[in-house]
């Protein structure tokens, strides 16, 4: 498997570079984009969720403050939007830290239900600010500036976003911060013993999270073109969480593939559309009671079958003058 | 230079856990901590170890009062500990679970290492590589790619020390890293204990069997109760009447 | 005056609501220390039950509140069933969060396409007319069966022999189990009474929230907003936190208008955390390591 994955990233990036020529029809090509886009925020919200194991299902908060960052400063103000796209992704760090200060030192409970009504409290507000927000009735989103003012050049700001957002997760998540937030995730003991300060390491991925969403905000506005309240409902950041557990948690192709699979799945087939956020909460259930590692891990377990890995019983047998090199060296 | 309790006080209700209890480990020795069960030595080594919070009392390394300090600060300050029962990472590989415990030495910040700069890169490897040497040192060469989930009892065990050694520390408390071991494995965390004293750490062992505590350590500390009841080299203490009657004696007898 | 009379009156119906779902969490808490997702959609349930049993099949209202309570009982008890049992054996405490949250999530989107996502008016139970104002049972309602519920709770747990089982069991699970108590019989009985508390509860206070399949997910928030006010695990607390937070919202909608709601009750949660992290009337957790 370790063969194959630089093959398989290559084949990958093939493919999402010539979409706009083998998708089938502009629907396929918006769809490609929403997938994108909503990957910006949820590759960030990773590692919230999948590595720190703090359960946010407010997010889509923080998506709408982006968007109607990007969609005043851009539309209304005329702020280029460059600009307006760096301040949204600025907002929604600031609100990230604003939110994560008291919240993230709460049990997970606690954690989850702050985030839960943050994301009302931002429905509320985007209905009370009427003279900001357009209030009910909505604003209209400008569109990025060319090349990006097409179907096919928005795909590829969208996508090379997403593909941004996977380079920067992924390193942070295989260095010495990925292994930290898994330790608090998986055991705050251990965190704290080998020094990891819990509650700013949670912070700081919280934050890093907030941007992400905020960048992925001013995209999928300038996306939509127009938004309202309405567009971005609760239930939305419940699928992003859901994108997440199914994919596995700690893994970033596993709600890679998620959010791809859940988002395309819905349109492709009709009746799924119907059931709308039941139909997540289900794969929800199902997955947290038959496989709470997420299919990611389900896959990996079924490629480990065909190829069982020898890992048969060596007993421990220290090597004293080479450990004590080791630490000799450490101490010197 | 030394870790230093300094008559330590720590009541859970109304229960007194420790009473005025002083303890010093030098860098360089092995001092052992017996005692029957609830005389308070998971207590202590919590204590020393910062998880928890003494009611009276302070606890000193190197000359710093650290009383007040959290778990991190302590581990920052060069003080590793290993758990009653393992508690690794079952999620990532062998070699992740050790180069947790290089944490305390990653200056790169979160941004330069999602941007892969080449000074987080250098410092990753590095990290890494010590991590490897430790595994290979500890006899953990085989395992580095398994998921730590996966391996045995007595890998886990050793794995949890190299994390602990990972850590640059100069002082490291293992709290009962036999228990479950065979023979032969006890022998070999005997040679991986030795060579940690020799390179000028010093070593904090609670544990319960006894014939390996006074084969290994230097000096032995023996608490009952809450309160140290004999402290001094292996054979004095492994003749003192009262370690005799409350511990020796008395898990003979129960045995 | 009079609209702050009606405000605040309706303040402390809505707030007895609050206390009421804080109630049902407690009920489940105890047994199994578990926060449930579901509890705000217990009352739902009974709201939109209720209202079915009444409208549509045109029972009478003491029946259709009995299957009311029936219905709520059970989806407690599937509740422990399908999203607690399982997954507390595995002791990963995120787990039971998520599963609670995918009930929580498909019951409320099961009730919208079935029941549809528009607010249904609830028939009165009580022949009175509407000029009652802030005499109206909408009002009082709620008010009664959530202090009926706080006294039947009490005397369950002092004076009867399954109450005692609870109360040993919140004490002490592992003592509990030692002594032979059936604890997972006596956590799916905690649940199915905790989904009869709560479908009572929305029962009796539909008329005032409407027969709507979205109450749920308030109902989760500021009931465990109350619940968190008035101390995690305490009774009377729960009742005081509903209060306080009922009251508070009714007022600022009054005087600063209905569009900060949301947000006023989630202050009042983040200031009794700061100052007060047990609550108003809960104890400090002594949890070593």
């Amino acid at each position: 498997m370790k063969h194959s994955r630089p093959a398989l990233l290559a084949a990958l990036l093939f493919a999402a570079a010539t979409l706009p020529w083998w998708a089938g029809n502009q629907y396929q090509l918006h769809l490609a984009t929403l997938i994108s886009a909503y990957w910006v925020l949820i590759g960030g919200l990773n590692l919230v969720v999948g590595y720190a194991g703090q359960l946010s299902i407010g997010h889509v908060g923080l998506l709408a403050i982006g968007a109607y960052c990007f969609a005043i400063l851009a539309g209304a103000h005329g702020v280029h939007p460059a600009l307006a796209v760096a301040a949204a992704g600025a907002l929604c760090g600031l609100c990230g830290l604003l939110l994560g200060l008291p919240s993230l030192r709460l049990p997970g409970f606690y954690f989850a239900m702050a985030t839960a009504a943050f994301s009302l409290i931002v429905t509320e507000m985007s209905l009370a600010l009427g003279g900001l927000t357009g209030g009910g009735v909505g604003i209209a989103v400008p569109a990025f500036p060319p090349p990006f003012d097409t179907p096919q050049g928005f795909y590829y700001l969208c996508a090379g976003a997403a593909l941004l957002v996977t380079w920067l997760t992924g390193n942070a998540a295989r260095g010495t911060w990925g292994r930290g937030l898994i330790a608090i995730r998986d055991s705050q003991v251990t965190a704290q013993a080998v020094g990891v300060p819990v509650f700013r390491a949670k912070l700081v991925a919280f934050v890093a999270s907030g941007i992400a969403a905020g960048l992925a905000g001013a995209l999928f506005g300038a996306l939509q073109s127009y938004i309202t309240p309405d567009t971005f409902p609760f239930d939305l950041g419940l699928f992003f969480f859901v994108c997440i557990i199914i994919g596995g948690r700690g893994s970033i192709v596993g709600p890679f593939v998620g959010t791809a699979v859940l988002t395309a799945l819905p349109e492709l087939v009709a009746p799924l559309a119907k059931l709308g956020t039941f139909f997540y909460g289900l794969l929800l259930l199902v997955v947290v009671l038959l496989v709470p590692e997420g299919i990611g891990r389900l896959v990996e377990a079924a490629i480990r079958r065909f190829r069982p890995a020898r890992e048969e019983s060596v007993p421990v047998r220290p090597d004293l003058a080479r450990l004590a090199a080791a630490i000799r060296e450490g101490r010197g | 230079m030394s870790l230093e309790a300094r008559e330590v006080s720590k009541r859970f209700g109304g229960i007194a856990a420790l009473s005025e209890v002083s303890l010093a480990l030098e860098p360089g020795e092995v001092h052992g901590l017996i005692g029957p069960n609830g005389s308070g030595k998971t207590t202590l080594l919590n204590l020393l170890s910062g998880y928890y919070r003494a009611d009276a009392g302070g606890i000193v390394l190197d000359d710093e009062d650290l009383t007040l300090a959290t778990v991190q600060r302590r581990a920052f300050k060069g003080l590793a500990r290993t758990f009653q029962k393992p508690r690794l990472l079952p999620a990532l590989s062998v070699l992740d679970n050790a180069a947790l415990g290089g944490w305390r030495d990653c200056s790169a910040g979160f941004l330069a290492s999602s941007a892969a700069l080449p000074r987080a890169r250098r410092e990753d490897r590095m990290l890494r590589g010590r991590a490897e040497e430790l595994l290979h040192g500890v006899g953990l060469g085989h395992a580095i790619g398994r998921r730590a989930g996966n391996l045995e009892h007595a890998e886990q065990r050793f794995l949890e020390i190299a994390r602990g050694l990972a850590m640059r520390p100069r002082y490291i408390l293992l709290d009962e890293p036999a228990g479950g071991l065979t023979p032969a494995e006890i022998r070999h965390l005997g040679g991986v204990i030795r060579t940690m004293r020799d390179c000028g750490i010093g070593v904090l062992l609670v544990e319960h069997h006894t014939d390996f505590v006074f084969r290994i350590c230097d000096r032995v500390t023996t608490l009952d109760l809450g309160r140290i009841i004999a402290h001094g080299a292996p054979d004095a203490v492994r003749r003192n009447p009262d370690v005799i009657r409350v511990y020796l004696g008395g898990s003979h007898a129960a045995a | 005056m009079d609209g702050l009379l009606i405000a605040i009156v309706s303040g402390v119906a809505n707030g007895a609501v609050y206390g009421a779902t804080a109630l049902a969490y407690n009920a489940m808490f105890s047994t199994s220390k578990v926060l449930s997702v579901t509890t705000g959609h217990l009352a739902m349930l009974g709201g939109v039950f209720g209202a079915w049993f009444i409208t549509a099949l045109g029972v009478p209202a003491w029946l259709a509140l009995a299957l009311a309570i029936a219905v709520g009982a059970l989806f407690g008890l599937l509740t422990e069933l399908i999203a607690i049992r399982r997954v507390l054996a595995r002791s990963d405490e995120h787990l039971w969060l998520l599963s609670t949250l995918a009930l929580a999530t498909m019951v409320s989107q099961a009730v919208g396409l079935w029941w549809g996502t528009e607010p249904k008016p609830f028939p009165r139970l009580i022949a009175q007319d509407d000029t009652a104002g802030p005499l109206d049972q909408k009002y009082w309602l709620p008010v009664l069966v959530a202090l009926l519920l706080a006294g039947l709770l009490e005397l369950f747990y002092r004076r009867t022999l399954y109450g005692k089982l609870f109360v040993a069991m919140s004490e002490d699970a592992f003592a509990a189990r030692a002594r032979g108590i059936p604890t997972d019989l006596v956590r799916a009985a905690s649940y199915a009474l905790a989904g009869a508390m709560g479908a009572l509860a929305g029962f009796a206070a539909a008329q005032l929230t409407f027969a709507y399949f979205a109450i749920g997910l308030t109902l989760t928030l500021n009931g465990f907003i109350a619940l968190a006010v008035g101390g995690l695990g305490s009774n009377p607390g729960a009742l005081v936190g509903g209060l306080v937070l009922g009251v508070l919202s009714a007022v600022t909608t009054y005087f600063i208008g209905g569009e900060f709601q949301q947000t006023v009750a989630v202050g009042l949660l983040m200031i009794v955390l700061l100052v007060r992290p047990q609550g108003l009337f809960g104890h400090p957790d002594v949890r070593p390591v």
